[in-house]
């Protein structure tokens, strides 16, 4: 029976983060969500393993925080999840998080199609997708906004820049989806009792035989600020409009 | 030849990328997919320009033989103009040289042997500075540098591409909007407008102005009052203008960034305490519906 | 288990009282299925507030050392305000925090401690489905068999509402209708955050201690009072008014309580904190007289503040003790009924057994103390003008103490009578 992975992440929600008077970023209050476009991710998985009549996999890379993102990962559809767990995922870079996501993909068989979003909602990155695909040697379409399943063939639409294109890859694939792909399905009770219920498979980094050192060096986060007048105008609605003039002018942008 | 080899599917980010390598001190060479872009770019003030030649018209299939020559050639980055195309490119190439990457970077100088950058995280909440050292990519959004210009001699090669993924159509956007990222001025509206007819108001004050109108993403993913093409964001169009005028726009992070690069910001909202006063070099808290026909008239006035 | 299986109890609501259920009843190896319409439980929750730790040891001992709980109260305070005046009562016990007791009562946050609670309910064994609402209960042949959510259905022996003030489950089943503005407060309620030391140092306490203070006389009038509580790192203040009056009064809820916020003796408390939220919520205010005349029906329960147990007697409010009680009341019932059908009465006696009704009609003559209208308009002011009177020594011939309470009194629009009158009817209801 064929596979189809979904690459998730476990991402701090960003709405939770403070920034510190000294520009310091606390996320200590802050929940953690499944990023958002990986939703997308996952319900597409859902929907293609359907249709070939396959089974949808979770794969997911994270400390032990992400564990929470199991059972929600698994309401939505997914008939199994694979969590490889190591304390480093949350300094890993673009390159780290792929050659742990493909020593964990080489792991499983019969694999027929990965997807991925087109980037996690705290990095943004973008890297993911593109990297497995050099690393796995299978063909990578990204920025997916539609997506057709004929027979062992995919036909997909990309939304770039400029243009739409379509495209057509054979399976085995990955694919790197943009939220206009599909809407999510908000997973209902019975949906949730099960995932308690699905398998889950836990590995280590260590157990895939990755060197989890990242090779971009991170500086701590910093709050982004920027550095402007922040001159409120005052008194009546017709003095503060004159004011504004008279500075658009002075700073010579009329 | 070593130094900064650079690849964008637009000419203009190509040239920027050329700047980089002169201030990092680098010979420049400009990679290309076919003969009529390898064209445009010998004007681009690199070293070379290195035509790649193959059997697929996707730029990303050539990432492998990308991979080798910078490998071959002693290469010291690989830096990409931050499209979609781009992205996906430098990602793979990045896969094949196992090697790290910074992607859409805010900020890039070469310094004691590295490359250092900025990133923002988080919807643009968070900088985070990072050093890569090495062969390395890293990803660039069009205007942080001064483009090149200057002429240059093409090498054609032929190489392998891969040609798993088939290209079937390809079908222009048309972009029914206005261009904002070369408006000088441009007027913003966010949520705050009550309905789609009061944009005639916000029209008359571009009009004012002479200023492009843009929106929050809301007004045009949610409400569609305007095309998708107008809403300024980290997802949606990233702007420099001389004067970024704002009317109810409450200032989300994942807005601001959008335009933080302007020179002048005002906003006008009506709830004192929004984010937006404090991305704002001048503020007015008041009802936008009072201010902006007020506005216009001092406008017209002056 | 399948779709034709059910489970012994389907809980709505993973608040302290479906919790405490479930937790009782999976101890027990029941299948329990708790239904928390949040994505977490205790994100729609708000308290003022604190527990009062004998519950969680009925629950389970040594249940409190494991809670998320906040400060232990040690200071239990009463203010009264009236103007820019307070009067400020501070009763200290050490015995409230003794080596080796459990502490009295703790401050909590519930999006904390709710959280805790279901995942020991969890642990235990029943099955806690967050981010899910329940839509309708079935009713097969007049009894509720189970419940629906969007497309969901799921069969129980029996189905516990444990979803709050106003139970939308109480009213689909019949048993209670829209709440009236008479019989519940509105309360509001902020989340002020600030260090730990600075919190002790204005409290006057150690990094384990806390103080939860009653405010009369901030309401303008209105029935109701304030509260204060010390977190870990924030302070919860809050109000709760009667609807009604204040619909009569002009200024809003959030306008009176920003009063209260700037009044000159809580201002300094609050000083440099950041505001992490603001919430609003109803209370039931009456007591025993509005315990709804059937908590249960053929298949069905009612728990918690769905069931209006809550107590105020003006010094203490109680209710999540008393939903846990209920909790662990409806457990029990279900446990030891064999047949389904007993398990109602079952749940009335175990409530009187365990202690929950006894305790709110021993109380359920504070309701008339507390609607004597004069304590939220007149003596507050008294008090603070008497304490006025004692305390200026400004050189002139002191006047006599007697003659100038009457004076006071007339000043607050009160006699000697009505001051005695209200004394006795407060006598009576205590």
């Amino acid at each position: 029976m064929s596979v189809v992975i979904a690459c998730y992440k476990w991402v701090i929600d960003e709405a939770d983060l403070r920034i510190n008077a000294d520009l310091s970023v606390d996320s200590s209050k802050a929940k953690g969500k499944i990023s958002d476009y990986d939703k997308n991710a996952i319900e597409a998985s859902v929907q293609i393993a359907a249709e070939l009549g396959g089974k949808p996999i979770g794969l997911t890379f994270g400390d032990s925080m992400s564990k929470n993102s199991l059972k929600d990962a698994l309401s939505r559809g997914l008939e199994e999840a694979v969590w490889i767990q190591s304390e480093e995922a949350a300094s890993a870079d673009g390159r780290v998080t792929a050659q742990v996501m493909a020593a964990a993909i080489k792991k499983l068989e019969n694999v027929s199609l990965i997807i991925c979003a087109e980037g996690a909602s705290d990095t943004y990155a973008r890297q993911t997708a593109p990297r497995l695909g050099a690393l796995l040697n299978l063909p990578v379409v990204t920025s997916v906004c539609n997506m057709q399943l004929q027979g062992q063939t995919l036909k997909l639409q990309r939304k770039l820049d400029d243009c739409l294109e379509t495209v057509e890859v054979a399976l085995p694939a990955i694919i790197s989806v943009l939220p206009e792909v599909n809407e999510p399905t908000i997973p209902g009770l019975k949906a949730v009792m099960a995932a308690g219920k699905k398998p889950v498979t836990q590995w280590t980094g260590k157990d895939l035989g990755v060197d989890l050192q990242p090779r971009v060096q991170a500086a701590p986060l910093q709050g982004y600020v920027m550095n402007r007048k922040n001159i409120i105008l005052q008194g009546e609605p017709a003095e503060q409009v004159q004011q504004m003039v008279a500075a658009l002018r002075k700073e010579g942008v009329l | 030849m070593a130094g900064i080899y650079i690849y964008s599917d637009k000419a203009n980010i190509a040239a920027e990328l050329v700047t980089l390598a002169r201030q990092a001190g680098k010979t420049a060479v400009l990679l290309a997919f076919d003969q009529d872009q390898a064209d445009t770019l010998t004007q681009c003030g690199a070293d070379q320009v290195c035509l790649l030649q193959g059997d697929s018209p996707l730029p990303e299939n050539y990432a492998q033989a990308v991979a080798d020559l910078l490998t071959q050639e002693g290469a010291d980055l690989l830096a990409v103009g931050a499209t979609a195309r781009g992205r996906d490119l430098a990602a793979r190439v990045a896969g094949y040289l196992d090697c790290g990457m910074a992607s859409d970077v805010s900020s890039l100088s070469y310094q004691d042997g590295a490359w250092q950058c900025e990133r923002m995280l988080y919807g643009g909440a968070v900088v985070q500075g990072q050093i890569l050292m090495g062969l390395c990519v890293v990803t660039v959004p069009a205007g942080k540098f001064e483009a090149a210009s200057g002429n240059c001699d093409i090498t054609a090669l032929t190489v392998g591409a891969d040609t798993r993924v088939s290209l079937v159509e390809q079908t222009p956007i048309v972009k029914t909007g206005a261009d904002l990222t070369n408006a000088e001025r441009v007027v913003c509206v966010g949520m705050g407008l009550d309905k789609k007819e009061d944009l005639s108001m916000i029209q008359e004050l571009a009009n004012c102005l002479s200023a492009e109108i843009g929106c929050t993403r809301g007004v045009a993913e949610e409400r569609h009052w305007l095309p998708v093409e107008q809403y300024i964001g980290i997802s949606g169009a990233v702007i420099r203008p001389k004067l970024y005028l704002c009317l109810g726009v409450s200032g989300q992070v994942q807005h601001v960034v959008g335009v933080r690069d302007a020179k002048l910001i005002v906003a006008v909202d009506i709830n004192e305490k929004a984010p937006i006063f404090r991305s704002a070099d001048y503020g007015i808290v008041g009802d936008m519906y009072e201010v902006v026909p007020l506005l216009v008239q001092a406008l017209k006035n002056a | 288990m399948s779709d034709t299986e059910k489970f012994d109890a389907i809980i709505i609501g993973a608040g302290p009282a479906g919790s405490a259920c479930a937790y009782t009843l999976a101890k027990e190896g029941k299948e329990v299925l708790v239904i928390e319409r949040a994505d977490s439980p205790g994100a729609k929750n708000v308290t003022g507030g604190r527990l009062y730790t004998y519950a969680l040891e009925m629950v389970e001992e040594g249940l409190t050392q494991e809670a998320a709980l906040e400060r232990r109260v040690t200071h239990e305070q009463i203010m009264l305000l009236d103007g820019d005046r307070s009067i400020n009562i501070d009763y200290h016990n050490p015995a409230f925090n003794e080596a080796g007791q459990v502490p009295h009562a703790y401050s909590i946050l519930r999006a904390r401690f709710d959280e805790w609670f279901a995942s020991k309910a969890e642990e235990t064994g029943a099955m806690v489905a967050c981010g899910i609402k329940v839509d309708e209960l079935l009713v097969k042949d007049g009894k509720i068999a189970g419940v629906i959510a969007g497309e969901d259905e799921m069969y129980a022996d029996v189905v516990i509402a444990a979803d709050g003030v106003n139970s939308l489950m109480g009213q689909k089943a019949g048993l209670i209708k829209d709440i009236s503005a008479a019989s519940a407060g509105v309360g509001v309620k902020e989340t002020i955050e600030l260090p730990a030391e600075i919190i002790q140092a204005r409290f006057n306490l150690n990094n384990e201690e806390g103080a939860a203070r009653m405010i009369l006389g901030c309401t303008e009038g209105i029935h109701g009072g304030g509260f204060l509580y010390t977190n870990q790192d924030s302070i919860s203040l809050g109000c709760v008014f009667m609807p009604e009056e204040v619909a009569r009064h002009g200024q809003s809820v959030h306008q009176i309580f920003q009063n209260l916020k700037m009044h000159p003796s809580i201002y300094p408390l609050l000083e440099g904190g950041e505001t992490l939220e603001y919430a609003a919520h109803l209370v039931s205010e009456d007591g025993f007289r509005g315990i709804p005349g059937k908590l249960y029906r053929d298949g069905f329960l009612m728990i918690g503040d769905a069931a209006g147990f809550v107590i105020n007697t003006g010094s203490s409010i109680r209710g999540i003790d008393l939903a846990i009680l209920s909790g662990i009341a409806a457990a029990r019932a279900v446990i030891d009924s064999q047949d389904p059908v007993r398990v109602g009465p079952a749940y009335m006696q175990e409530l009187n057994n365990i202690g929950l009704i006894p305790a709110m009609k021993a109380v359920e003559g504070y309701k008339d103390l507390l609607e004597i209208p004069r304590i939220y308009t007149s003596y507050p002011g008294l008090a603070a003008d008497v304490f006025t009177r004692l305390f200026t020594v400004d050189g002139q011939v002191p006047r006599s103490l007697r003659k100038e309470i009457k004076g006071l009194l007339k000043k607050n629009q009160l006699s000697l009578w009505q001051l005695l009158k209200d004394g006795l009817r407060g006598y009576r209801s205590i």
